[in-house]
């Protein structure tokens, strides 16, 4: 069945859409790709018939004429459902940076292609380059504040940390009493949780 | 109108509507895979995705038939409970596609048959999103955009609750799944 497969690899991402990621199926992708070949070869095989025939292609409607358009719809759907699956992919790269920060965990980067990852650094590289010039990191404080500094458990160990003008050593399961945005990077990571009485 | 990029709608349209071919096609029998020929017969009958029955409709090529999840059985089901029919079995995508598919087959009361079966489920649907605490048995028969609402509703009863008592605010982004579990419970280390 035509368009099948494309459909399919928009399912798999579409099921585990609360959030979360799944790697880059490149297996599916260039087959959706060949499919796609496969549609302009007969559609331009089509074609040829109805001029050998000294046909009007504007006002012939025959049998050739309805397998090329089932052909061409082929195609128009096929290519929706690439645009679709990249583009959606795209916008959770995106949001990677404002969420988990600029450098990714192993597991999460294991789940991008070539592509998606040079977008994600070039991404990453442009909110730099603007936050530079703002000369603010507008990734902290994303929950309005309350108190400037905050108390936090450590989750894992993270080791020597220089935080603004002296060095902390972050080791598991130790409480700390840190400035607020110190410690959200290392919240939205998982290294650290707030600490609440 | 849903965008270009919306993957509801791309896979809404892939739901199957059976069709009549009105006219012959060369070259597309792996449409139809019990097909012997590459080429599609006048008054073939077959099920098409949507996108594809749509646009072949659109061209006078095949006539579309209710689909099965419209049919009077189900219309009688929806009558009598609606709350306890199972419409993701049927079709995931039920309303959208009775919208789309409404004006293409000329029947006119699919609308209000659609309307009637929304609302008698939605107040079934919102009423348990706010009382149950366990994902409730009910929830795997609702149809994608009844279990987005429903989502919604219990993820901003817990976000109202949430607030309520004052937890934490910050929180691990939610991406990166909730893998990293502590294996023990900690005592209070001193600081």
């Amino acid at each position: 069945m035509y368009g099948k497969r494309a459909s399919q690899l928009l399912k798999d991402q579409a099921c585990c859409e609360n959030g979360q990621f799944t790697p880059f199926n490149s297996d599916l992708f260039d087959q959706v790709i060949s499919e796609c070949n496969e549609h302009s070869l007969q559609l331009q095989s089509l074609i040829r018939k109805i001029e050998e025939q000294n046909l009007d292609m504007q006002t012939t409607r025959n049998e050739d004429h309805f397998g090329a358009v089932i052909h061409h719809l082929s195609l128009v759907r096929n290519k929706r459902c690439l645009m679709a699956y990249m583009y959606n992919r795209a916008e959770i790269i995106q949001g990677l940076r404002w969420k988990v920060g600029p450098v990714l965990p192993q597991e999460m980067q294991e789940k991008l292609n070539y592509s998606e990852e040079e977008y994600f650094k070039n991404h990453s590289a442009a909110i730099e380059a603007y936050m530079s010039e703002l000369d603010l990191d507008l990734t902290v404080d994303m929950v309005p504040p309350k108190d400037p500094y905050i108390r936090v458990r450590v989750l894992d160990d993270i080791g020597e940390v220089c935080l603004d003008d002296h060095s902390i050593s972050l080791a598991k399961h130790s409480l700390h009493f840190l400035r607020r945005t110190d410690a959200e990077p290392f919240i939205s990571q998982g290294l650290m949780e707030e600490f609440l009485e | 109108m849903p965008g270009y990029y919306d993957m509801d709608d791309i896979l809404m349209e892939d739901e199957p509507i059976s069709v009549v071919f009105q006219v012959g096609a060369h070259g597309c029998g792996l449409l139809d895979p019990g097909s012997e020929t590459i080429d599609i017969e006048k008054g073939t009958k077959m099920d098409l995705p949507y996108w594809l029955a749509h646009q072949l409709h659109l061209r006078q090529a095949v006539s579309i038939s209710v689909p099965a999840s419209f049919s009077q059985k189900t219309r009688k089901e929806i009558q009598a409970d609606a709350a306890c029919v199972d419409l993701k079995g049927r079709c995931p995508y039920f309303y959208e596609l009775g919208c789309k598919v409404a004006p293409l087959v000329g029947d006119k009361t699919i609308g209000s048959f659609l309307l009637y079966a929304f609302t008698d489920r939605y107040k079934e649907m919102l009423s348990k999103s706010h009382s149950a605490s366990a994902v409730p048995r009910f929830s795997s028969r609702l149809t994608k955009e009844e279990s987005q609402l429903f989502q919604a509703a219990r993820s901003s009863m817990a976000a109202f609750k949430k607030w309520r008592t004052g937890g934490s605010r910050l929180e691990k982004a939610s991406i990166l799944g909730r893998k990293r579990k502590r294996t023990i419970p900690l005592g209070p280390s001193s600081p």
